[in-house]
């Protein structure tokens, strides 16, 4: 039973097609195309049966997990492309990311009130990890798709990288410009910025400066500190660790 | 005595700086007023002197060198007061004042639970052996200052739950 759809086949298939007419001048052979096209279609269902076998692996390994989405990649294959369909119907990977993604939102939401929106993603994991059993083994990497797929959703699910491969995620739509970001990256080792900090390390007017920090604290992000002796300091609750959970 | 438990915001320096956005300040001042009524309840503390309480590690966290500013302590009380959780014993000063971690009624609550279960219902005692004795030397209301004992009887005594017998005794129902 053939399957009409958005197999990796069926596109390079288009493709092809469409580059035979567009470039008349590159000609492909059609026994040529034939062989391509079944090769991928070949490759497809290999990597169903493969998915098939390794169903449990997927579900429970975070590495085979990230490694297949890889190989996935590779063939133009998503297998949370849509809700409907042999990957998600049989292996439930769309179900796996669509309850992070529910898990995602409750932490966020249950944490907001302290960070205002704002959560590394490392505490985010260790908080899901900690709900359950089945979660102990969901990496960042998983997590990082779902708040992709979230984000698509339209909701305000956003991950800001700030270096070292780490990442910040924000739960709440008001958008924070580059700005906002490279001082919440300047401030992620300590926790906090001054604005003296800001305009040496940045070489930022100081005027951009406070422009910024008065946008976090407005937004609840940054509470001040006015009993450092260097001056006011910007704390952000987000980069600062809370280990009671 | 078990460690306190201090929450996350006793670590964050910015929690000993009265927050100009209001929302986080009404936050923080929740905080304040959760902390001061936990800290004392542990330490079974009934009342507070602020000069005292200014620099003791409540309002003073030494090892990041903060310290909540006398003004902002009164703040701080003034919602406690407002919440009924303290009374100034010099309201014109306000240098010292009486701690309810639990108000009054729910001290009376308590209290008659403990009676009810130990079968003391018609019986007469002194309030010296309530709250002094060695029967209730694990319960919450062990070593309660008078004034707030008197206070917490008095709520029962309205709903004939008990009668308070001079100062010093008090027969339950």
């Amino acid at each position: 039973m053939r399957r009409r759809g958005v197999g990796a086949g069926a596109i390079a298939k288009k493709k092809l097609a469409e580059a035979r007419y567009k470039d008349r001048g590159t000609e492909i052979a059609a026994d040529q195309l034939a062989q391509m096209s079944k090769q991928l279609e070949t490759f497809q269902k290999h990597l169903e049966e493969f998915a098939t076998k390794h169903k449990d692996d997927i579900r429970r390994n975070a590495e085979f997990r990230r490694q297949f989405q890889e190989m996935c990649a590779a063939v133009g294959v998503d297998p949370l492309a849509s809700g409907k369909g042999f990957w998600s119907e049989m292996l439930g990977i769309g179900d796996f990311y669509y309850e992070l993604g529910v898990q995602i939102v409750e932490v966020c939401l249950a944490t907001k009130p302290r960070n205002g929106g704002l959560i590394m993603l490392d505490e985010l994991r260790e908080r899901i990890a900690g709900k359950s059993r089945a979660r102990q083994d969901v990496s960042n990497d998983d997590l990082l798709r779902a708040i992709k797929k979230l984000k698509v959703l339209g909701s305000g699910f956003t991950a800001i990288p700030v270096g070292g491969g780490r990442y910040l995620v924000q739960s709440v739509p008001g958008e924070l410009n580059m700005d906002h970001t490279t001082v919440l990256q300047l401030a992620e080792g300590s926790g906090f910025v001054s604005e003296s900090s800001i305009v040496s390390k940045l070489r930022w007017e100081k005027e951009r400066a406070q422009r910024v920090l008065d946008h976090m604290v407005k937004e609840g992000l940054a509470w001040v500190d006015d009993q450092a002796t260097e001056g006011r300091q910007y704390w952000f609750p987000a980069l600062f660790p809370d280990p009671a959970g | 005595m078990a460690e306190f438990q201090w929450p996350w915001q006793y670590n964050f320096p910015p929690f000993f700086t009265i927050q100009p956005n209001k929302d986080t300040q009404a936050k923080q001042l929740e905080a304040w007023c959760l902390l001061v009524l936990s800290y004392c309840r542990h330490r079974r503390q009934y009342s507070l002197d602020v000069t005292d309480a200014q620099d003791s590690p409540l309002f003073h966290n030494q090892k990041i060198g903060r310290k909540l500013p006398l003004e902002a302590v009164y703040t701080v009380l003034e919602e406690l007061r407002k919440k009924g959780n303290i009374e100034w014993t010099d309201p014109k000063k306000r240098n010292r004042c009486l701690i309810m971690w639990r108000t009054p009624e729910e001290w009376g609550k308590i209290i008659y639970q403990w009676v009810t279960s130990n079968g003391m219902n018609n019986t007469v005692c002194t309030t010296y052996e309530l709250v002094n004795g060695d029967d209730t030397s694990n319960q919450e209301f062990h070593g309660m200052e008078s004034w707030l004992l008197t206070r917490a009887l008095q709520t029962l005594q309205i709903e004939r739950k008990a009668e308070l017998m001079g100062s010093e005794g008090v027969k339950f129902f």
